[in-house]
């Protein structure tokens, strides 16, 4: 019995941020928990297509939304804001790209087969990792429970995509024992130029990727266990069409300890602590353009040492987890000019100039049972943030009186109430909450932005981005289906953001100028989203969403990349054996588009997507075939995040077959 | 428990090997560019009833700005000479046999702390086969006057930041402009300071051979050189920076500026320089367009640098 209430716990927390409830309920409870849970886990695929990359699963989250330079590492963005102003984490440890321009987002350092399952906070509510003010993503790995009954476990996945010939080869298995669990996982895709909807190639925009995953658990006593896990990603020529280089190499090392402490009696019900390390390499350039007068390298390099240590705690009605969170992060990146041969390297400059950061903070969450029906949920934070610049002598150039340390207080607080009456479902909250400017925002010099083509220096004593909001849902649920409303409304006090400096002279080959980082006196974020589902008959589903957003600066200007009203709906239809699913999604017309920061309007587009998948079994392994169709009417189409208005891809068959043994 | 320290062990070896170096920044500054902060011996002359030792920054004499320490030793006392008249003058003789000079300090001023005789030059050319320097050094010590003329080498500068130009302003008078510092720029903000001098023109007849009349020199004294530094290599396009500060004249007679490099590479600082009217002595503004691919163009007045 306690064993299984351990394996249960050890499932529960590894798996989801949902396990409050979880732990001190009976077990009869805690079973149909891990149902649910082990339903969400298999979510790493979408109705339409089962084998998806990890942005193609988060661009299916209705808050989430994608800035593109290519076919690979799409930067997502959270409630409409960039990364900056979010926190991505990998089972709540901190990794920081090492590209300046962004085409390492984290994301781009798993693969969707050592994943389990994506946790996305909106606002202050992801605090809880980190300072915020979109919200967090947290990229929750897999992790299997002791003691199974059926020990050994594994999937192998394969897909072949017509449009870019990729071929994709995904593997993962895992040993589950009394007193040792191991898992290990390993994938490779490779991708060619993919076509447009005009059947034109676009040029480098092949990639190639290689991700393993290690994990092995022990369990040290009946009530705690020690973990260790290791991702190593590597990905080699990779093309961004939208920007003058490309990708040579990246690779990421992504390691963690955790101890973990179980407690059957008292309200401390966990106590989790881990012990990570992480380097990443990132290696761009541009020896790949030959049309190139002069070329550049811009290698990148961020180390990350972190430590994360949370309790749960329990009482009656009441449910907390506190966490303490820790990190020093270095961030170097450099830009190496040279004619033709790079031996006659003849102009250098450091682009992150040896940046430290080093966070330190205390962060709660809370729940409490107010009625059978009604649920406050509060917490909040406090980080102190420390910036050191190695060579302050860059900024200096352009901010003469530029601190080489600077060191920043970031409470934040939030609250939330849920109330659940018959069939309808009502919320409201706010949030609090300071954010300090990422490293290029603080320490970025010539940081070249393909976007709109500008230079962007960064200014080490920008001040505290500071972040209220309110947010809203009301639900009405039916038996045969459901409408949900959201909305959240940003008040952001000394917005960071681009403005042309007057005094800059532009040094990248292809830019027209040059942008240093300033603070807007404040701007306003307005997101809102609509979903239904809906059963039409027993095996016919429809689901629906639609999602508008809006953001203004101090002059009432619109923001950039704020995504124009947008659909997605869905039917899926499951016949025996057969499952079938179309959709059809899009953008309508770019309105609010912003030309002072860039932008320009981007026409509507509509994709129809349908797809088909059977499922058999080979000596009684489960498995299933899929063949679909993605942009099926060949539209020709970029959206508003695209940059450099690169056309997405055109018709896509692709086909995947994946077995469970 | 053995697979764990076999995995942890892997791990280390994967993280500790780096693809790509990175650039150790502090030591690739210093072998493009060598600050040289020690003043040292570059000849001793003994003569009858003196031995002069003449120092320099390296113990080198090299084309461009030099600031000279004499020390002075009377060899009869062995005694140092303090305070008194001390000249310097030199002379160089080209292949045609022509004699002239260069900016320089006549009159040397006597440091009472560190016990030696200051002064400076601004050698225009290296020594060569066919070039040759010397110096004329005149000590009066009681009303008698001794007179020695070393032979002395000039060095090529290979630290274009100590580079140097010489011209023909649009007043006819004949000037030079000389970078003192810094020896070793960083991407930064640097202080910039040069030396800017004109050659008098003769009034009188040439006297005895080495008539200081002839090859005197003066500091050029309350003019601006306007300065807009800007990387001249077509891949640059032009580039510039921020924040640069005009050079203005101090107390020392130096003129003080500031200058931003943003990246390490090839440098041209353009000038104009004005007199205490505003009026153009030299120099013309150069584009301020960033034009990739195309060679940056120069002013009239410019001094190219490498770091």
């Amino acid at each position: 019995m306690k064993g299984i209430t351990v394996l249960i716990l050890l499932f529960g927390t590894f798996v989801s941020a949902q396990n409050l409830q979880m732990q001190q309920d009976s077990v009869d409870v805690q079973l149909d928990e891990i149902v649910i849970i082990a339903a969400k886990k298999k979510k790493i695929e979408t109705e339409m297509k089962m084998a998806v990359s990890v942005d193609e699963f988060l661009a299916s989250s209705d808050n989430i939304s994608f800035i593109k330079r290519g076919a690979y590492a799409w930067e997502p963005l959270l409630n409409n804001m960039s990364t900056e102003r979010s926190i991505i984490t990998i089972d709540g440890m901190h990794v920081f790209g090492a590209c300046t321009d962004k085409m390492d987002p984290v994301t781009s350092y798993v693969e969707s087969n050592n994943l389990a399952e994506i946790d996305i906070q909106s606002g202050q509510a992801g605090g809880l990792n980190g300072a915020t003010v979109a919200g967090s993503i947290d990229l929750k790995r897999k992790s299997t429970s002791f003691g199974l009954s059926k020990k050994w476990n594994a999937a192998y996945q394969t897909g072949f995509e017509f449009n870019n010939n990729q071929f994709f080869n995904l593997g993962n298995a895992s040993y589950s024992g009394e007193k040792l669990v191991a898992e290990g996982s390993i994938s490779y895709r490779k991708a060619e130029n993919y076509s447009d909807g005009n059947n034109d190639e676009v040029n480098h925009s092949q990639y190639d990727k290689f991700n393993t995953s290690l994990g092995l658990a022990y369990k040290t006593s009946d009530l705690s266990a020690l973990r260790v896990d290791a991702i190593f990603d590597k990905a080699k020529d990779v093309g961004f069409p939208a920007l003058p280089m490309d990708l040579s190499l990246s690779r990421a090392l992504i390691t963690s300890v955790a101890y973990k402490q179980f407690f059957e009696n008292g309200i401390v019900k966990v106590w989790d602590t881990k012990l990570y390390f992480n380097a990443v390499e990132h290696y761009m350039d541009d020896t790949t353009r030959p049309e190139n007068l002069v070329h550049m390298d811009m290698p990148g390099w961020s180390t990350t040492y972190g430590m994360v240590s949370k309790i749960n705690l329990k009482k009656e009605k009441f449910a907390s987890e506190i966490q303490l969170n820790a990190y020093d992060n270095l961030s170097i990146a450099e830009m190496r000019m040279y004619p033709q041969d790079r031996s006659e390297r003849t102009m250098f400059a450091f682009s992150w100039p040896w940046v430290t950061t080093q966070y330190a903070g205390l962060s709660t969450s809370n729940t409490y049972d107010i009625s059978e029906k009604s649920q406050l949920n509060f917490g909040g934070a406090l980080g102190v943030n420390y910036n050191y610049s190695k060579y302050v002598e860059f900024n200096r150039i352009f901010h003469p009186s530029a601190s080489q340390e600077k060191t920043r207080f970031l409470p934040s607080l939030h609250a939330g109430y849920n109330l659940d009456i018959n069939q309808f479902n009502l919320s409201v909250g706010g949030g609090y909450g300071h954010r300090a400017p990422s490293v290029s925002e603080g320490y970025g010099y010539y940081i070249y932005n393909s976007f709109d083509r500008y230079d962007y220096i960064g200014n080490p004593d920008l001040k505290n981005e500071v972040s209220y909001e309110v947010n809203a849902s009301a639900g009405y649920k039916t038996k045969k289906g459901g409408i949900l409303a959201k909305a959240n409304y940003f008040y952001i006090q000394d917005y960071i953001i681009g403005r042309i400096l007057s005094a800059g002279s532009p040094m990248n080959y292809q830019s027209v100028g040059v942008k240093g980082y300033t603070s807007l006196d404040n701007a306003t974020l307005f997101n809102f989203s609509l979903n239904g589902k809906y059963t039409v008959l027993k095996d016919l589903h429809w689901k629906g969403t639609l999602t508008y957003a809006r953001g203004l600066d101090d002059n009432k200007n619109n923001l950039p990349f704020i995504r124009p009203l947008s659909y997605q709906t869905s039917l899926h239809y499951a016949y025996q054996k057969f499952g079938f699913s179309t959709s059809l999604n899009g953008d309508y017309k770019q309105i609010n588009y912003s030309p002072e920061y860039g932008e320009d309007q981007t026409p509507s587009y509509t994709n129809w997507n349908a797809s088909a998948n059977y499922t058999f079994y080979i000596d009684g392994y489960k498995t299933v075939f899929q063949v679909g169709a993605e942009n099926i009417l060949n539209e020709y189409y970029s959206t508003y995040a695209d940059w450099g208005n690169i056309p997405r891809m055109g018709r896509n068959i692709f086909t995947s077959l994946k077995i469970n043994f | 428990m053995k697979l764990i320290q076999f995995t942890v062990f892997v791990l280390f070896v994967v993280v500790t090997s780096c693809t790509l170096d990175k650039t150790d920044y502090e030591a690739e500054l210093v072998t493009e560019t060598t600050e040289y902060i020690e003043y040292e011996e570059v000849t001793a002359i003994v003569s009858e009833n003196y031995t002069i030792r003449i120092e320099a920054l390296n113990g080198t004499l090299y084309k461009g700005y030099n600031e000279i320490h004499l020390k002075i030793n009377n060899s009869q006392t062995n005694e140092s000479l303090d305070n008194s008249e001390v000249t310097f003058l030199p002379i160089i003789t080209d292949a045609n046999g022509n004699k002239s000079s260069c900016p320089h300090a006549y009159n040397l001023v006597y440091n009472d702390n560190e016990g030696y005789y200051t002064g400076y030059a601004v050698f225009t050319s290296e020594s060569d086969s066919t070039v040759h320097w010397e110096i004329y050094i005149d000590i009066t010590d009681n009303g008698e006057v001794t007179t020695v003329n070393p032979a002395i080498t000039i060095a090529e500068q290979n630290n274009l930041n100590l580079n140097m130009t010489a011209f023909t302003g649009n007043d006819g008078e004949h000037y030079f402009i000389a970078l003192v510092a810094p020896q070793s720029p960083s991407v930064s903000q640097n202080d910039l300071l040069a030396g800017i001098y004109k050659y008098n023109k003769p009034t009188s007849n040439a006297g005895t051979f080495p008539d200081a009349s002839q090859y005197s020199y003066s500091v050029v004294k309350n003019h601006t050189l306007l300065l807009d530094p800007r990387m001249p290599e077509p891949s640059m396009g032009n580039h510039s920076s921020p924040n640069n500060q005009d050079l203005t004249q101090e107390s020392d007679g130096l003129y003080y500026g500031v200058v931003n490099y943003t990246m390490t590479g090839n440098w041209t600082l353009n000038f104009i320089l004005k007199n205490e009217n505003d009026d153009i002595i030299k120099g013309t503004e150069v584009s301020t367009e960033f034009t990739p691919g195309i060679e940056g163009e120069k002013g009239e007045l410019h001094i190219d640098i490498l770091f």
